[in-house]
């Protein structure tokens, strides 16, 4: 459903203003209406404005004088801890927009960073083509990374660790993790990490189990 | 077609049956009405007031101007319209002038949010679309057997290796000191360790500059620079910046809200100091 995104500011135009205000108004009184069968609850409502003689009133007069009694019955504390304005109303929406969208930046940087750390460990980018201003947030999803295998290797670790394998089998992937290349030493260990895998998988027993069945 | 949630199916008009459906129906909806009624006064000036009674019998209410002004009109304790003194419609134009700006800043954020919303499901795509990738590691770590966990955290801890190389490779190059804080959120000043009087607003200049984002093993205190290091001190923060009205360990802080803040260009300045 593609719409003009309605500008929030004072409409200029008089006809326009007040054919929105007509429709608007019957908008609110209907989700009024709503609210107040779907949840039953008490809901009143007073729309006024240039436009109407008569202030409009919802549910009825006698209804919203109901409503009132029962504010004015509360103690003052518990009547204004929820009342808002236009000021406030707008400065809480705002801070709670804003809340969200920084944990959801904060989770973007976080996927970014996996990604870029997917394609160095496969070879597709090297660390020195990491954005500077990136290899802290990259650093820190290795740290997770980490911390989150550290501590299925102590769960495994404490389960017998041939049952447990049995179930997680590797379809013979002859892939090994290749590591970044830094020297000498590390191609050694590069070396060293394929001999490894090369030998537990002439001993292992290889279940035919798909990578993906993996995921439970 | 796949019905995704029950905003596109029709619904009975009668109270509804399950208590914590009922909750969080109310919840939103009453969210709902009142940004309806906030915009119904942005838009066409009208005046307003919305109370609601929750299941629990507590009131949320919406007015504009503000609740207890439209009520007593209702009840006719003040009668309409006292639009005679000049004092009132100044401020009223005032409070119109931090409304309309609040709406701005509103529609800003929440422009923002879409973007970083979009920004997700694009990357959790892709993600899902990379799934086939033969590399192993790539899976969740919970499918994970003994050896490949163990084989993997090698492969990590190499390649953590090699960014922290890359990283002081960088630091040295660019000569500046850092900072070292917590969690990737944290954005740190580069301060000039130079000394001299031009880093005095270099302080404050640089605080905007990079939003550098540096890893240490020390995920829990940021560690505040120690006033004998500053070349300045306390005192020298506080008359360079009186508005923020802050001890230094907020200072730090607030560095990373104001930079974060700053990353938007169009962002007014004033702004900072309350939503941030």
């Amino acid at each position: 459903m593609t719409r003009q995104k309605v500008k929030m500011a004072f409409i200029e135009n008089e006809s326009s203003r007040k054919a929105t205000y007509k429709k608007r108004k019957r908008g609110i009184l209907k989700k009024a209406n709503e609210l107040a069968t779907l949840c039953g609850v008490p809901v009143g409502v007073i729309i006024d404005s240039p436009y109407d003689l008569t202030p409009e009133v919802w549910p009825s007069r006698e209804d919203m004088d109901n409503v009132l009694s029962q504010l004015q019955r509360l103690p003052v504390m518990d009547r204004t801890k929820k009342m808002l304005n236009q000021e406030s109303y707008l400065k809480q929406s705002i801070s709670k927009a804003s809340e969200t969208c920084k944990k959801l930046t904060k989770e973007n940087k976080e996927l970014e960073m996996k990604e870029v750390m997917f394609d160095c460990l496969s070879g597709k980018t090297s660390p020195s083509r990491i954005e500077k201003n990136d290899l802290g947030g990259c650093g820190n999803v290795i740290e997770q990374y980490l911390r989150n295998l550290n501590r299925r290797i102590e769960i495994l670790s404490k389960n017998d660790g041939a049952s447990s394998s049995s179930v997680h089998v590797v379809a013979s992937t002859s892939v090994a993790m290749p590591i970044v290349e830094l020297g000498s030493s590390s191609t050694a260990f590069c070396d060293m990490i394929r001999q490894q895998q090369i030998q537990s998988n002439m001993n292992q027993n290889v279940g035919g189990l798909d990578l993906n069945q993996q995921q439970w | 077609m796949v019905i995704k949630n029950k905003g596109r199916q029709k619904i009975e008009m009668v109270k509804m049956k399950n208590e914590n459906n009922l909750q969080v129906t109310f919840s939103k909806r009453r969210s709902g009405l009142f940004k309806k009624a906030s915009e119904l006064c942005t838009l066409c000036g009208a005046e307003i007031v919305v109370i609601v009674f929750s299941p629990g019998r507590k009131v949320f209410s919406f007015g504009h101007p503000n609740v207890d002004v439209v009520i007593d009109r209702f009840l006719k304790i003040n009668p309409h319209h006292p639009h005679q003194n000049n004092n009132l419609q100044l401020n009223e134009a005032c409070l119109n002038a931090v409304v309309q700006d609040l709406n701005n800043h509103l529609t800003q954020v929440t422009e923002q949010l879409e973007e970083e919303k979009k920004r997700n499901e694009d990357l959790k795509q892709k993600r899902k679309d990379d799934k086939k990738s033969e590399n192993w590691w790539e899976d969740p770590i919970e499918g994970f057997n003994l050896r490949q966990l163990t084989e993997f955290k090698c492969g990590l801890e190499n390649f953590k290796k090699t960014v922290t190389t890359e990283a002081s490779k960088y630091l040295q190059a660019t000569g500046h000191n850092f900072y070292f804080g917590s969690s990737s959120n944290a954005t740190f000043g580069i301060f000039d360790n130079d000394g001299n009087t031009n880093s005095e607003s270099d302080l404050f200049n640089h605080r905007r500059l990079v939003d550098m984002n540096t890893f240490s093993g020390n995920h829990q205190n940021m560690i505040i620079p120690h006033p004998s290091t500053t070349p300045y001190g306390n005192n020298v923060i506080e008359r360079f910046a009186p508005e923020h009205n802050q001890n230094q360990s907020q200072y730090c802080f607030k560095q990373e809200r104001a930079s974060e803040c700053d990353r938007q260009p169009d962002h007014p300045p004033h702004y900072r100091h309350e939503y941030c």
